[in-house]
């Protein structure tokens, strides 16, 4: 049972992963990428606190809440991708059993409070879980640390083994199929790489102090599966011959055994490895698992002080965020995805998991995951930093893979139709304007067919006393997209002449695009 | 087969074989003209009719040589839009060098929109890989500094170093409108395989793009004028703008090639700032007023 766990996880890690570098261009739409993100428990729940309706959207997810009221916590123990590389770090940085670890216990608490306090602020349309959302962060750290990184250092090793003059063949034969496999694109870079690293590098390091850790005492998709699961009729059964060896108990992932008796499972904390059938000595054998029907409950681990504590420290994380100054400098920057839903809702919706951020890069390389700058919410939300990229004419993709739709699926002709903002020129900078030379680069790659940017012809007089003909380009607001193609290929160093702000941006909403 | 069929078909290829050493014949007293501009074909026709006209493929491309054709594949646009190089046109190119003795082909280009993108949607990758061409993407630790000895603003530039390790190459822009340079032909189209910041070549193009380009020449240059793009150029994107010409205009010298190029959008020399940067210092190798140039009008 427990090899068939672990084979389980390690095919629903390779699946996730291929789902991750699946999404990019060109993207075959017959298996959605976002598909795996789309099982987290946490999403029909946020769901229907949203709109108190549910979606079928989430399918994936209602299949492992029904299935969870019956089996447990199986989604923790056999699926969830971010608890197998919990249980990979677990390995290597050797957990200590639950002899020493049993010190953490009073801490379950936190998972109950996250998710009771994400609760209570999706109730004011904010969304917290997103950001503790397993599914959500694991997809997060591929996006940001890990394909990145992966990348440049297998692209680095490759183009520098190619340097040396007789494995040049080899180096770039490997080159090539990695090309074609694992990296079509080029090179991801993305910002708030370290918080993000920091996060999941704490979520595994965790794991020096308690197995599990993460999944015991944070995790509110836990939290909540493990609510559901009281129900579950798939039972740990321990014979008469056991012989109190406390193997079990000791090395329970979840410590879901009480000391106390072990002939008990927490049916809040088990998530059914079955480590436990496997670490009963052999000659005994006193663990078996058997179909029962005999409801019990389980206590939650959260007393009644804790419970209003956690509901007090929600309402004043809200009034903080309320009470935010809106700065319009740094607001009317956020420029967000084509097809985004109206600010408010857009990010009570968004999980903050950079699927679009991740497949952006595939090609236009203008999505980022935000910091924050006046609100906490903005953080990790994804922002098009035209500088850096610029959304492609021809691309709709970040809709078609968005888990919650907080990105709208636009069709490609209402994508380019769907303004992100609006271009404006910085005549202070921009080369015709500052220094009376012809530019235009801006014009030149404006994509609209008929072209947004468009320019004038100005006799100037030079110093000499020569008159000379100069192009200045200027925007017509009905034409422009906010697309930023003209404010990535500027030419001028640091600063653009020329850069897109949320003006005439047009949010729509589902009833828009039905 | 019908016996009178039989009979005329086979006069008229007698006759014609009996033509056919008197045509060459005529082909060797005349010396091979300086450019040739066909019209009125599909893009391999009007390909296959103006690489005859200039002596053959074998004129250019020598036994075991690696080639490279550098097309316009700049923009995420489908061919009929005209912002790229016909897809069709390439493949008869790479086709054509392989049965001339090439021994490698190459097709790449720096695109301004996406590469993945552009090589896809301009079916140019598809077209040219099924020919046998080596269709590769821009490796940015693939381009190295060249001194530009005859520079005026610019002394060096970095240049793509499959670009400058070819025997041979091949030009082969589409004839744009640009609303920078007023059009794009072959000297506009070799940015594709130049480095760096190509955004601040375009202060004071006229001069930085002769420097440049004048340092690295291609072997010979084909004008893709199947379709043209006559406004909102070099993007295009809107089918009214695109024109079909049904024209190719060959020559091994880029700046008479480019000169021919005007004509298609009725400008003089004078209005097109960096052709004439180049004719000025004397890049051409032909005598624009004296130009040998061969006309060919398939009128079909």
């Amino acid at each position: 049972m427990v090899r068939t766990r672990r084979i389980t996880q390690i095919v629903f890690l390779i699946f996730f992963i291929i789902l991750f570098l699946k999404a990019r261009y060109p993207y075959d739409d017959s298996l959605s990428s976002d598909l795996f993100l789309r099982f987290s428990p946490l999403i029909p729940l946020f769901d229907f606190i949203g709109n108190f309706s549910l979606s079928w959207l989430f399918w994936p997810a209602l299949i492992i809440i029904i299935l969870t009221i019956f089996l447990g916590k199986f989604f923790c123990g056999w699926i969830c991708p971010l608890g197998t590389t919990i249980d990979i770090s677990s390995k290597l940085l050797k957990s200590p059993s639950n002899k020493l670890s049993n010190k953490f216990d009073k801490l379950r608490y936190l998972k109950f409070g996250i998710l009771i306090a994400s609760i209570i602020l999706a109730f004011f349309s904010i969304n917290l879980w997103g950001y503790f959302d397993p599914l959500s962060i694991f997809n997060r750290a591929l996006t940001a640390v890990l394909y990145p990184l992966g990348t440049l250092v297998t692209e680095t090793i490759l183009l520098q083994t190619s340097e040396i003059s007789f494995l040049e063949d080899p180096a770039y034969w490997i080159y090539d199929l990695y090309k074609e496999i694992i990296m079509p694109e080029s090179q991801a870079f993305v910002q708030q790489v370290f918080w993000i690293t920091a996060l999941f590098a704490i979520i595994l390091g965790l794991e020096k102090l308690s197995r599990r850790f993460w999944c015991r005492y944070l995790c509110p998709a836990g939290a909540w599966l493990g609510f559901l699961s009281q129900l579950r009729f798939y039972e740990r059964i321990v014979g008469e011959i056991c012989p109190v060896c406390n193997k079990c108990q000791v090395e329970c992932k979840m410590n879901a055994i009480p000391e106390s008796d072990v002939s008990l499972t927490s049916k809040i904390e088990c998530i059914e490895c079955f480590n436990c059938g496997s670490l009963c000595p052999p000659k005994k054998k006193a663990i078996t698992y058997r179909w029962r029907w005999k409801p019990y409950h389980t206590p939650i681990d959260v007393t009644r002080r804790q419970f209003i504590t956690t509901s007090a420290a929600s309402v004043v994380t809200l009034g903080m965020l309320s009470i935010g100054l809106n700065d319009r400098k740094n607001k009317e920057k956020r420029i967000r995805p084509p097809g985004s839903l109206p600010e408010e809702e857009f990010l009570n919706k968004c999980i903050r998991c950079l699927e679009c951020v991740r497949i952006c890069q595939s090609n236009g390389h203008c999505l980022q995951p935000d910091s924050i700058h006046n609100n906490a919410l903005e953080l990790w939300a994804p922002v098009a930093q035209m500088r850096e990229g610029y959304c492609e004419y021809n691309c709709n993709l970040c809709g078609l893979v968005c888990p919650t739709e907080a990105i709208l699926p636009l069709a490609l002709d209402v994508k380019k139709k769907t303004p992100m903002g609006l271009a404006y020129f910085d005549k202070n900078l921009c080369i015709p304007y500052a220094q009376n030379k012809d530019c235009i680069v801006c014009e030149e790659h404006c994509p609209t067919p008929d072209k947004a940017i468009k320019f004038e012809l100005k006799e100037i007089i030079l110093p000499d006393g020569t008159a000379k003909i100069i192009k200045y380009p200027y925007v017509i607001r009905e034409l422009c997209i906010g697309c930023g193609i003209c404010e990535h290929k500027c030419p001028i160093p640091g600063e653009p002449g020329i850069f897109i702000n949320t003006d005439n941006e047009l949010r729509l909403t589902k009833e828009d695009i039905a | 087969m019908k016996r009178r069929t039989f009979i005329k078909t086979s006069t008229i290829g007698t006759i014609g074989a009996g033509l056919l050493p008197v045509s060459l014949l005529g082909q060797e007293q005349d010396p091979l003209p300086d450019a040739v501009r066909v019209d009125n074909g599909e893009p391999a026709q009007l390909f296959n009719q103006a690489i005859l006209s200039l002596g053959g493929m074998k004129q250019f491309i020598s036994q075991g040589d690696i080639v490279v054709i550098k097309p316009n594949i700049g923009w995420d646009r489908a061919p009929e839009y005209a912002a790229n190089t016909n897809p069709d046109l390439v493949a008869e190119v790479v086709k054509s060098c392989y049965s001339a003795g090439a021994k490698e082909v190459k097709v790449f280009d720096r695109t301004c929109n996406d590469p993945r993108r552009c090589y896809s949607n301009s079916e140019i990758e598809e077209k040219a890989e099924k020919e046998g061409a080596e269709v590769s993407q821009i490796r940015k630790n693939k381009f190295s500094s060249i001194k530009l000895k005859q520079g005026k603003v610019l002394k060096e530039w970095e240049i793509y170093k499959d670009y400058l390790e070819a025997d041979k190459v091949i030009n082969i822009p589409i004839a744009k409108h640009h609303s920078l340079s007023r059009v794009s032909l072959g000297t506009k189209n070799l940015m594709g395989v130049m480095g760096g910041n190509r955004g601040s070549i375009h202060t004071g193009f006229d001069e930085k793009i002769a420097d440049i380009s004048s340092e690295i020449l291609p072997t010979l240059t084909i004008i893709d004028a199947y379709r043209i793009l006559t406004r909102n150029g070099p993007t295009g994107g809107n089918l009214a703008d695109v024109k079909l010409q049904r024209s190719l205009i060959a020559s091994s010298c880029m700046v008479t090639a480019d000169y021919l190029g005007m004509e298609l959008f009725s400008l003089p020399l004078y209005q097109v700032g960096h052709i004439r940067e180049m004719v000025d210092r004397g890049i051409n190798k032909y005598d624009l007023t004296k130009l040998n140039l061969k006309q060919i009008d398939l009128g079909s």
